[in-house]
């Protein structure tokens, strides 16, 4: 057993001999680095160690958590944890943590993450291939990101493991005028599956094809959803199969397991794959991680659990345990049996959305929502890219959505962007039907 | 009686600090800044009525940040040694200078200042036991669930900070400072005929827990309960057409964040946050800038950190600036930029202290504080009375906004018909989308009075939510498309 696990367990077994019904102490060495760019050039990179062990403590169904950040001192630390436990309210919904010894995957972390040599020559790579795409006059800008995590957890309740997780991602906005740019993203779990040309080449070339826009037109049309705009849909669904979302109503799938909520066409996971930025051997319990298909050719076929939930709906734990709440990994839709150019085939008029952002709910419940798409927006006659748009919002339901969707690409890109495209995605290229497109008048 | 878990173990070592500064001024550096912070964080969730779980925790750390070579650099960490410091400052030196800039970054000029500066409580954060926080919060759900409207989906929680910060920076800056600030957020669900509708609501203040007696949150989560029951029940939809829109306080603020506190952030003007939270309409060579029209002369839109105990309320900035009132929009034309020192330096002029950091691991950005209309001269009876066919949107539901800031919309959640200067029922979801120019230039009376609401705005990347207020009087839209 390493030193940190040990210590790790230390604070579990502390907390045991306090009093505690269960204790997890969760340890993350972990080193982040990120290098920001705008207009073509490096705005500054930073870098951030963070030294946490992440403790949640159940007395008598009172669940208290806390964060130690000093280690010198930690035995006094879980005195005033347990003293907060014993003044809290009890919870008859908790349902306890994951129990037993499970076998977990030897980590695939990639050690190169912990420090680039030079990240700037990833970020000159992607606006080189860019300005191939787009022209010199390009103005670019966006993040490099990495993330390397020292990961050791140790339950009273049996389950104790380490982990690494790294992640490499690199996003990239590309403006070729003012009012026309493309977006593209780049997202690894290690350095050799990395290209960063091709999220520059591809911003580059949408932001090729969006030049000079016209002002868009309300209307109902067939959409194709690029991966990265999908991505962020496919986010908003996961966030949604959360049990949690469902027991306090922020979600579309409240009372619908075992129904249709989505076209035949439609099946999306919860994985958090070797490839995934997110990808990872356990959930915050212990428990291990494993493959979730929530919705499955169009039906609702479970929520995501923690033990606690699990045990509200009557099921067991699908390996989805925040420190506090069930939470989602990573969504993988399936791909379908169309190449990008066949989905576009399918399209008599219509238009094909590459980014979005700024999603938001008139109602969690029901579903109806607008989300605004930046970035190319292009007009489709025929199959065929016509016309560049500017100024449109997707006003319609998210539920509807799902059952609009008439087609799927068999190619699929590892999807994640910032707060929108969140939690990271496998996502393909997507048709739905009969989307209402609004303007502002 | 010290609540949280932790105390007692972690605090700033400000020995360490200095000793990173120093460091840091040992290399050949234009500029270095080191800042520390601690924060005693207590977070409470109640869902449905129980209890769901309780943080309480110390986070605290420091950064170094180093201009060398035109190039900027940053590191963090939260272990407190000397080692420590020295290995973030080598850091964030190197990573200064690998930037191997064009143009070089500058900072405006500024004095070094040395102050300590605190926000008072009238009932200290540090005396409230936890079960008194959980009890009061507990009080809220019981008195929203015992009432005759249902509302099955309750969830609320309460977020309890007290913030230590110290600055020191290579011109001589030494600055301390100690912020109390709490939020309470809800997030409820009506239901009424099988039909749901819902509600969130957010309270902050920087202070002491006299707060949260004062925001009378059963009270106003009632209200907004109520509201929504009488929506499902008598609500009808818009004929859509153009007409009057009066807005309330929350719906004017919500406006002057987005589409003025926004697209005046002179990083977002100068593409620094290109790729997440986008540019602004107002660029250099473009039909706006500093002196063009944007509205109505009526139109006055300032952020001022300097409001006492508000949300967003600092002294001095993360760059030791000291904070004013900014007029951004002012009598309805383009009037300043929030800034920092580095957009500053490159748009010719000086900071105005609008720098701001979530944490000792997140960089300083130009971020607003509270941002609000100011008053007129009408009563919102006589804005009302005034109108002979509109709607009044008290409150709103879904919004967003374009990355330039210009198409934005907002969505009524509590929103009444206007009839011969009299309110009338409920309108179901009445929607504006509009375009900056043209929802300032309809803006045709403006009231005596200004309300503020917290809010915690996101911009970023890692995402930094900085609690600031939004405000404004009730305004009303003369002859807007409404739908």
């Amino acid at each position: 057993m390493s030193e940190i696990l040990a210590k790790t367990e230390a604070i579990a077994k502390k907390g045991k001999a306090l009093g505690a019904d269960e204790v997890i102490a969760k340890t993350i060495f972990g080193r982040y680095r990120q290098t920001r760019f705008s207009n073509n050039q490096i705005d500054i990179t930073v870098a951030w160690n963070d030294y946490v062990t992440d403790v949640a403590l159940a007395w008598n169904k009172r669940l208290v958590a806390t964060q130690i950040r000093n280690f010198q001192n930690t035995d006094r630390i879980m005195e005033q944890l347990f003293n907060l436990a014993k003044v809290s309210k009890e919870n008859p919904m908790y349902g306890g943590i994951a129990k037993g010894t499970f076998k977990y995957p030897k980590p695939n972390a990639d050690k190169k993450l912990q420090e680039l040599e030079n990240p700037s020559a990833y970020v000159i790579e992607a606006i080189e291939a860019a300005k191939k795409e787009a022209g010199t006059e390009i103005n670019a800008g966006g993040i490099l990101f990495t993330k390397y995590e020292d990961v050791y957890l140790v339950s009273s309740e049996g389950p104790a493991g380490q982990d690494a997780r790294s992640a490499i991602e690199l996003s990239i906005r590309v403006f070729s005028q003012r009012d026309a740019s493309g977006h593209s993203v780049e997202c690894c779990s290690t350095l050799k599956d990395f290209k960063p040309f091709r999220a520059g080449e591809k911003g580059g070339k949408i932001a090729e094809l969006a030049k000079n826009p016209k002002q868009g037109e309300e209307g109902k049309y067939d959409l194709i959803f690029d991966p990265l705009f999908f991505g962020s849909m496919l986010g908003t669904w996961g966030g949604m199969a959360s049990a949690y979302s469902v027991m306090i109503q922020l979600s579309v799938f409240v009372n619908k397991l075992g129904q249709k909520v989505a076209s035949d066409a439609v099946t999306l996971r919860d994985k958090p794959a070797e490839y995934s930025v997110n990808n990872r051997a356990f959930d915050d319990e212990g428990f291990p991680i494993q493959e979730n298909a929530f919705i499955e050719n169009g039906v609702l076929k479970t929520y995501l659990h923690n033990t606690s939930t699990a045990k509200i709906f009557k099921t067991k734990t699908t390996g989805n345990a925040g420190l506090v709440q069930p939470t989602p990994w990573n969504i993988e839709m399936d791909s379908g049996d169309l190449s990008k150019d066949e989905l576009f085939g399918e399209v008599k008029r219509g238009l094909y959305l590459t980014n979005t952002w700024y999603t938001r709910f008139q109602n969690y419940a029901t579903g109806d929502f607008s989300t605004l798409p930046r970035d190319g927006i292009f007009l489709i006659e025929n199959g065929e890219i016509k016309q560049s748009w500017k100024d449109l919002r997707l006003s319609d339901n998210i539920l509807r959505l799902l059952s609009q969707i008439t087609g799927i690409s068999k190619e699929r890109q590892h999807v994640h962007w910032w707060l929108e495209a969140e939690p990271p995605s496998l996502s393909p290229y997507v048709l739905a039907k009969d989307i209402q497109m609004t303007r502002p008048k | 009686m010290l609540a949280n878990v932790g105390v007692g173990e972690n605090s700033l070592e400000r020995d360490i600090v200095d000793y990173a500064l120093d460091l840091a001024r040992s290399k050949k550096v234009e500029y270095a800044e080191a800042r520390a912070q601690s924060t005693n964080h207590d977070e409470l969730v109640i869902k449905n009525g129980t209890l769901d779980a309780f943080l309480s925790t110390i986070d605290s750390g420091f950064c170094v940040r180093i201009l060398a070579d035109g190039g900027l650099g940053f590191a963090s960490t939260n272990k407190w040694t000397k080692d420590e410091a020295k290995e973030i400052v080598d850091t964030a030196y190197k990573f200064a200078k690998i930037a191997g800039r064009k143009d070089r970054i500058t900072f405006a000029d500024e004095k070094g200042v040395e102050t300590k500066w605190s926000v008072e409580q009238k009932e200290k954060i540090e005396d409230i036991p936890p079960e008194k926080k959980i009890d009061e919060l507990m009080e809220v759900d019981k008195t929203l669930s015992s009432q005759e409207v249902k509302v099955p989906g309750r969830i609320m929680g309460a977020s309890i900070n007290l913030i230590e910060k110290y600055f020191v920076n290579s011109e001589g800056s030494i600055i301390s400072s100690f912020v109390p600030k709490i939020g309470v957020f809800a997030f409820i669900t009506v239901v009424e005929n099988g039909k749901p509708e819902q509600a969130y609501k957010q309270f902050g203040r920087s202070g002491g827990w006299e707060a949260f007696n004062e925001w009378k949150v059963a009270e106003a989560l009632l209200h907004d309960a109520k509201a929504l029951q009488k929506l499902i029940k008598e609500g009808k939809a818009v004929k859509p057409g153009k007409m009057d829109l009066v807005c309330g306080t929350e719906v004017t603020g919500i406006a002057s964040h987005e589409s003025c506190g926004h697209p005046i952030e002179a990083d977002r003007i100068l593409g620094r946050e290109m790729s997440q939270a986008g540019r602004s309409f107002i660029y250099l060579g473009g039909p706006y800038w500093i002196g063009t029209r944007i509205g109505n002369d009526k139109v006055t839109i300032v952020d001022d950190p300097t409001v006492k105990n508000s949300y967003g309320y600092y002294e001095y900035d993360d760059e030791g600036i000291k904070a004013r009132r900014r007029y951004l929009y002012k009598n309805g034309i383009i009037n300043e930029f929030l800034q920092n020192r580095e957009t500053a330096a490159k748009l010719g002029t000086r900071s105005n202290g609008s720098s701001r950091s979530i944490s000792y691991d997140r960089e300083a950005i130009v971020r607003m504080a509270n941002t609000f209309l100011l008053p007129g001269d009408w009563t919102e009876e006589e804005i009302i009375e005034d109108v002979k066919y509109g709607i009044y949107m008290k409150s709103f539901t879904e919004w967003n906004i374009d990355d330039r800031r210009f198409n934005q919309r907002y969505v009524g959640r509590e929103a009444s018909l206007i009839e011969n200067g009299e309110l009338k029922h409920p309108v179901a979801r009445p929607v504006i989308e509009t375009s900056t120019k043209n929802w300032w230039s309809a803006v045709d009376a403006i009231s005596k009075e200004v309300g503020y609401d917290a809010a915690t705005c996101g911009k970023g990347d890692p995402m930094q939510g900085v609690p600031v207020y939004t405000g404004g009087p009730v305004i009303r839209l003369k002859e807007v498309y409404v739908k």
